[in-house]
């Protein structure tokens, strides 16, 4: 019984994490933008939402939905400076631009809305039992929504012109250049979409356990990248299969040795895949550098 | 107001005085920072000196990894922190002389090193970044978790002061001259290591690793070793934090603190020995001068990487690879 | 005459192309051996395969009586393999001298103690490396240009730059990759003076080349290479009038 519970909330967690890794895996694997601010950007995102909530007094629907567009205008500041200029450049320089951006974003967020925890809403109250397990609405909100999320998002990336765009730019650029793919403008679109995807994982994520921190975002964004090379940086499955195995394995860790090393167990699995398997569980092999 | 061209035009003209009176500046520079705590004798000012210089030291370790390898050392705190909990734990439980505790908190850094570097040898950028990432957050975690060794979140007080014979080192301006000692014996090993096959062999892994593999020069042994020899003195550092501060504890040593010493390095120029000292010089000493800064300083440093990789990307005083690797790609 | 170098149906397969497929050939001790055939025949993926920096798909790498196949890159250049680049490989913000310098890295030995304390092995290895240095960039013609960084040197400097780079590993077996390319009739003269001269001194040569004068001039043999496969070798004369060679590049419509 006690396993089941945890693999439910394995189930819950994965699905955050999977929402957030395709955040990150369009963006890093798909566009090939390196990034060291993603979780930074997400932990923003979602502390505006917050804020309107907490400190505005906005309904905390309406609170989500402003909060979505103003990580979307993120996404654009953050191509705007650390990418658009450095497209056809070492990739390193996206690297740095992307860890002083983050450095930068997190003791922004810091300053405006302090360091300390706050606490976050739960999205829906309540809870169900079945045949003895104890089911909280929000967790079954979150399976959900993300299911959801997943099935647009396939839509998206096989019947829009955007989102087939995008997925061709990153199979060959020149080829997208030719049938005359708007590359500038696709990559600031799927950039952005990933950000907001991420913000909305994140949100999820500290509406789950209650809590939310300016600091968080480093390890967030560990997570999101250890899933993503997880399941194979160039494949959104992969990103799924992924965010569910981080999820389900951080659970059973904690339920065996404690939360203390929770975590760890996104190091490890990092560690243990770029040492066995460096293109991951579907992804294509790519170059490590 | 200056337009852009007369603006390079006096840099440039900087740059070319101060080329040719290179060592003479240094000299200069040296003599200055050895009698600066003779010439003030507000507490505060040489505190501040101390602080600076044991930054400058820092920022050195980091360049060797980040500006002679290109390995994106992220975790950089993580060795920080083992350094200066070597110390701690040795110190407040045996009576060892402080040179050998030196020496101990480097080498136990340099051999988390070595266990870091072997499974992450063969990654490069963002990858060696995020592993590297994990493994700051998981020392931090370790010393959190582990209270029996670390004190968990209470930290280790009590720290003694180090003693050479009946001497013993505790003022400000005792602790200022031991760090200026110390950075320069860093920055001479360091400037003989580069100059030598070794740091030949760092370079050329950095410029082109397919060409030095086609020298017979083994990839993954030199960035071991050069993450083994930076880390070195990043254990160094702690073990100078440790014995200054007389407490070390977790909180020391989070993500933000390797953030700082990155920038320093970024800030002033990675990829040669002077570039480091002089970005840890300002980005130590300018927040302190205007005091407002110092809630701001983490967004300042943020901002400071994002104008110099924008329109310096050699850093004030780096190296020109960075600018050339641009204009050639551009080509 | 002892053989230098044998390969036993070497095969290199990327995703299905056959870059390189059984190709068996022997090197004689001592001479230049050409290798030509039309772009993308698998000349440059041999070397490649021939210096462990690709793996080869299936068969064998015997040198000097011993099976090089597994080794690393860094192994085969320490057992007397040195190579050059097609596209090529500088330290490009390194100047010449130290490009050269960085050659030698595996006939010295110098480590941290000897480097901190400038101990005699540092010293020795920093006389030959100057020394030596300066005489091979003397040898490829760029003794004046030795402060010069990688990058801004011509284009058949740098193609001379890494001949000498890898004389500095001082090699028994040189493979370079079209060595001349781009260069004009003076430049490539010297290029084919140097590589005929380091041959007398003993050191066997393989060279991939386009310029058909190049390889009549220098090679005392040839291995013909199209689509993977060996489809002629023997001596200048032989492979000039083979049928299969004349069919296979003026199939594929090259020089
Ligand atoms: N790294 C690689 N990945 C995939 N295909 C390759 C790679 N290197 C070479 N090839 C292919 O192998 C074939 C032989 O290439 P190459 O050896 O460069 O030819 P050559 O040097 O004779 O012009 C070509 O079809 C080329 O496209
Ligand atoms: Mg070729």
């Amino acid at each position: 019984m006690f396993w089941i519970r945890q693999i439910i909330n394995g189930i819950t967690q994965g699905s955050i994490y999977a929402l957030m890794a395709i955040g990150y895996s369009l963006i890093f694997g798909k566009l090939l933008l390196v990034t060291f601010a993603f979780g930074e950007m997400v932990v923003f995102g979602v502390f505006v939402s917050y804020y309107l909530y907490a400190i505005a007094g906005l309904n905390l629907f309406l609170a989500v939905i402003i909060a979505l567009p103003i990580s979307w205008g993120l996404g654009m500041l953050v191509d705007k400076i650390c990418y658009e200029k450095f497209r056809d450049e070492p990739r390193f320089l996206m690297l740095i631009t992307t860890i002083g951006f983050g450095i930068f974003l997190k003791s922004f967020t810091q300053l405006i809305f302090g360091t300390g925890y706050r606490s976050y809403p739960n999205f829906i109250e309540g809870k169900i039992i079945v045949g003895g397990i104890r089911i909280t609405y929000i967790q079954i909100f979150i399976i959900l929504t993300t299911l959801l999320l997943l099935y647009g998002l396939n839509l998206f990336f096989k019947k829009t012109k955007l989102g087939v765009g995008i997925i061709a730019l990153s199979n060959d650029l020149d080829a997208a250049k030719l049938v005359g793919i708007n590359v500038n403008k696709s990559i600031k679109f799927g950039h952005s979409l990933g950000v907001v995807l991420g913000v909305f994982g994140g949100m999820m994520m500290v509406s789950y356990y209650n809590a939310i921190g300016a600091s968080m975002g480093p390890i967030l964004g560990l997570k999101a990248f250890t899933v993503v090379v997880f399941g194979g940086i160039t494949s959104l499955p992969g990103a799924i299969i992924g965010g569910f195995t981080l999820g389900i394995l951080e659970n059973l860790s904690v339920a065996t040795f404690g939360s203390g090393y929770k975590d760890i167990v996104a190091f490890v699995i990092l560690i243990l895949i770029l040492v066995l398997r460096p293109s991951g569980l579907l992804g294509k092999k790519i170059d490590l550098f | 107001m200056f337009s852009n061209s007369k603006i390079s035009n006096i840099i440039g003209k900087l740059k070319g005085i101060i080329l040719e009176n290179k060592l003479k500046i240094y000299l200069i520079i040296l003599i200055s920072a050895v009698i600066f705590p003779i010439i003030t004798d507000n507490q505060y000012y040489i505190y501040i000196g101390v602080l600076t210089l044991m930054y400058m030291i820092l920022a050195s370790s980091l360049n060797i990894i980040v500006g002679y390898t290109y390995q994106y050392l992220i975790g950089f705190a993580g060795f920080f922190a083992i350094g200066a909990y070597t110390t701690a734990i040795i110190t407040t439980s045996y009576e060892v002389n402080f040179i050998f505790v030196f020496l101990i908190s480097g080498i136990i850094a340099s051999i988390f090193a070595l266990l870091l570097g072997i499974p992450t040898s063969r990654l490069g950028g963002i990858f060696f970044a995020f592993a590297t990432l994990g493994f700051g957050e998981i020392i931090r975690l370790i010393i959190i978790n582990w209270d029996t060794l670390t004190r968990g979140t209470f930290g280790i007080p009590g720290i003694p002061r180090p003693k050479l014979f009946n001497f013993i080192i505790n003022t400000n301006t005792n602790f200022y001259y031991f760090a200026l000692l110390i950075l320069l014996v860093q920055l001479f090993i360091s400037y003989r290591v580069i100059n030598s096959r070794v740091g030949r062999a760092w370079l050329s892994l950095k410029e082109n690793s397919e060409a030095a593999k086609a020298m017979g020069i083994k990839i993954a042994k030199y960035r071991v070793l050069n993450l083994m020899y930076g880390t070195f003195w990043a254990g160094m550092g702690g073990a100078f934090f440790a014995y200054f501060t007389q407490y070390v504890s977790p909180d020391t040593f989070v993500l933000d603190e390797g953030f700082r010493i990155f920038a320093m390095v970024l800030v002033g120029g990675m990829g040669t020995l002077i570039g480091p000292i002089a970005g840890s010089g300002l980005l130590t000493i300018l927040p302190e001068l205007v005091r407002e800064f110092a809630r701001y300083q983490l967004i300042i440093y943020g901002i400071a990487i994002l104008l110099i990789i924008h329109y310096r990307p050699q850093g004030l005083f780096g190296a020109k690879e960075l600018a050339q690797a641009k204009v050639e790609e551009k080509k | 005459m002892a053989t230098i170098l044998k390969t036993d149906k070497v095969c290199k397969y990327f995703d299905g192309v056959k870059a390189v497929d059984k190709v068996s050939i022997e090197v004689e001790e001592g001479i230049i051996l050409g290798i030509i055939g039309p772009n993308g025949a698998g000349k440059t993926t041999l070397f490649n395969v021939l210096t462990g920096m690709l793996a080869e798909t299936d068969g064998k790498v015997i040198y000097k009586n011993k099976d090089i196949t597994k080794l690393s890159p860094q192994d085969i250049t320490n057992i007397g393999i040195s190579r050059t680049f097609q596209n090529i490989k500088l330290f490009d913000h390194l100047s010449a001298h130290e490009n050269v310098k960085i050659g030698f890295h595996t006939k010295t030995k110098t480590g941290f103690i000897d480097a901190i304390f400038k101990t005699k092995t540092y010293k020795n290895d920093e006389q030959k490396v100057n020394e030596k240095g300066i005489k091979l960039l003397k040898r490829v013609g760029l003794a004046e240009k030795q402060e010069i960084l990688g990058q801004n040197l011509s284009y058949g400097d740098k193609r001379r730059l890494e001949i000498a780079r890898a004389l500095a590993v001082e090699p028994d077996l040189l493979l370079v990759d079209e060595p001349t390319a781009g260069m004009n009739a003076k430049e490539t003269r010297t290029i084919v003076e140097l590589l005929d001269k380091l041959n007398d001194e003993g050191i066997t040569v393989i060279i991939i080349e386009h310029d058909m004068g190049v390889i009549m001039n220098l090679c005392d043999e040839i291995v013909v290479l199209n689509d993977g496969n060996v489809i002629s070798r023997g001596d200048p004369n032989y492979v000039q009038n083979d049928p299969a060679v004349r069919e296979a590049y003026l199939g594929k419509g090259a020089s």
